[in-house]
């Protein structure tokens, strides 16, 4: 039942964009909302909670897109928050940024960073990324302070980790 | 001065009274008088009195008798009640022997089960105490690494400053660009 609803609201969400020429964009902004989304507590709390009205929960989420996401996403999420399926947005983006990736034959690459990269940064990344797997990437950076330093990449099903989380779990393992 | 002229002199109504004796034909009715009723007594009353004294005889042999009979009997008891002492006595010291020898085999048995207890109970304590200094080793060996970890995470967290991050990112992009 989840997945068919997911599938539908992805599907909707994608035609949206398109037809606004704003995939990118849109898929891009409800990424990182949904990361967003997912890790912080009062946010999830707020926009999941059955006691406010629908109209607030949908004014706490324009006030917080507002000039931050484009036109599109802003009224794509408050329709999700406008139904209820708020709790879907992390399935939802996940399954919206494969569908556009798909769309221009990209694999997704997520990339998870103790600290915000620079454009370059980024380009330069995606450019390994694509040299180490062999496959254009849309590169997704999610800023996760738990990874403590270093980068985690996955693409597809490879994960590849460098980060400084992962290193002190090895030594936690070897104490 | 005989009886007779006594009674002689008694016929001469001239004469006085003696001071002791009576007139002589009051002496001789007397004594018809009372050899007749003496007669008579012995006619009817000896027989009662002999019957009586007879019954009482035979009474008297009769309780006589009873008291030996009674005595026989209770001899007998005592005899028997002797015997019966004697049988309980021998009863009682059997019985108690019977008793000591139950009370050393519960003795023996009870020494036996609580020196195996006790036994077991060591065992178990040893192994407990081992097994429980097996477990506090441990905790306190993961409670040693819990600490090292976290004080190594706070150290390295507190020595990644913005350029070591930066490099950390930088070698990851070296690292992945180099990989194929």
């Amino acid at each position: 039942m989840s997945a068919a609803i997911v599938n539908a609201y992805v599907g909707a969400f994608f035609e949206v964009a398109l037809a606004h020429d704003a995939v990118s964009a849109v898929e891009d902004d409800i990424f990182r909302l949904a990361r967003a989304f997912e890790s912080n507590e009062a946010l999830r709390s707020s926009l999941t909670d059955a006691g406010l009205p629908a109209e607030r929960r949908q004014k706490i989420i324009e006030q917080l897109l507002a000039g931050k996401a484009h036109n599109v996403t802003v009224q794509l999420v408050s329709l999700l928050v406008g139904t209820g399926q708020v709790a879907l947005l992390p399935k939802i983006a996940d399954a919206l940024v494969k569908r556009a990736s798909s769309e221009k034959q990209l694999e997704v690459a997520e990339v998870r960073t103790a600290v915000a990269l620079t454009d370059a940064q980024q380009q330069r990344i995606a450019d390994a990324l694509t040299k180490a797997t062999g496959k254009r990437v849309n590169l997704k950076v999610v800023v996760d302070p738990s990874v403590i330093g270093g980068v985690i990449a996955t693409v597809g099903d490879e994960v590849i980790d460098d980060t400084v989380r992962t290193r002190l779990d090895q030594v936690k393992s070897r104490l | 001065m005989n009886l007779l002229s006594l009674v002689l002199a008694a016929e001469d109504p001239t004469q006085s009274h003696h001071w002791l004796f009576p007139e002589i034909a009051e002496i001789l009715y007397g004594s018809i008088a009372s050899v007749a009723v003496f007669s008579l007594l012995y006619k009817v009353g000896w027989p009662m009195a002999k019957k009586s004294l007879e019954a009482r005889t035979a009474k008297i042999q009769k309780e006589i008798d009873d008291s030996a009979a009674a005595r026989r009997e209770a001899d007998a008891d005592a005899a028997n009640i002797r015997k019966a002492l004697g049988d309980i006595a021998s009863e009682r010291a059997k019985i108690l022997a019977e008793a000591d020898a139950q009370a050393a085999a519960l003795l023996a048995e009870g020494r036996t089960r609580i020196t195996a207890e006790i036994a077991d109970l060591e065992a178990r304590a040893t192994a407990e105490i081992a097994a429980s200094r097996a477990r506090i080793s441990d905790e306190l060996r993961a409670e040693i690494a819990r600490l090292a970890a976290s004080a190594t995470t706070d150290a390295v967290r507190a020595a990644l400053d913005d350029r070591t991050q930066q490099d950390l990112v930088d070698g990851f992009i070296a690292k992945v660009g180099a990989s194929r």
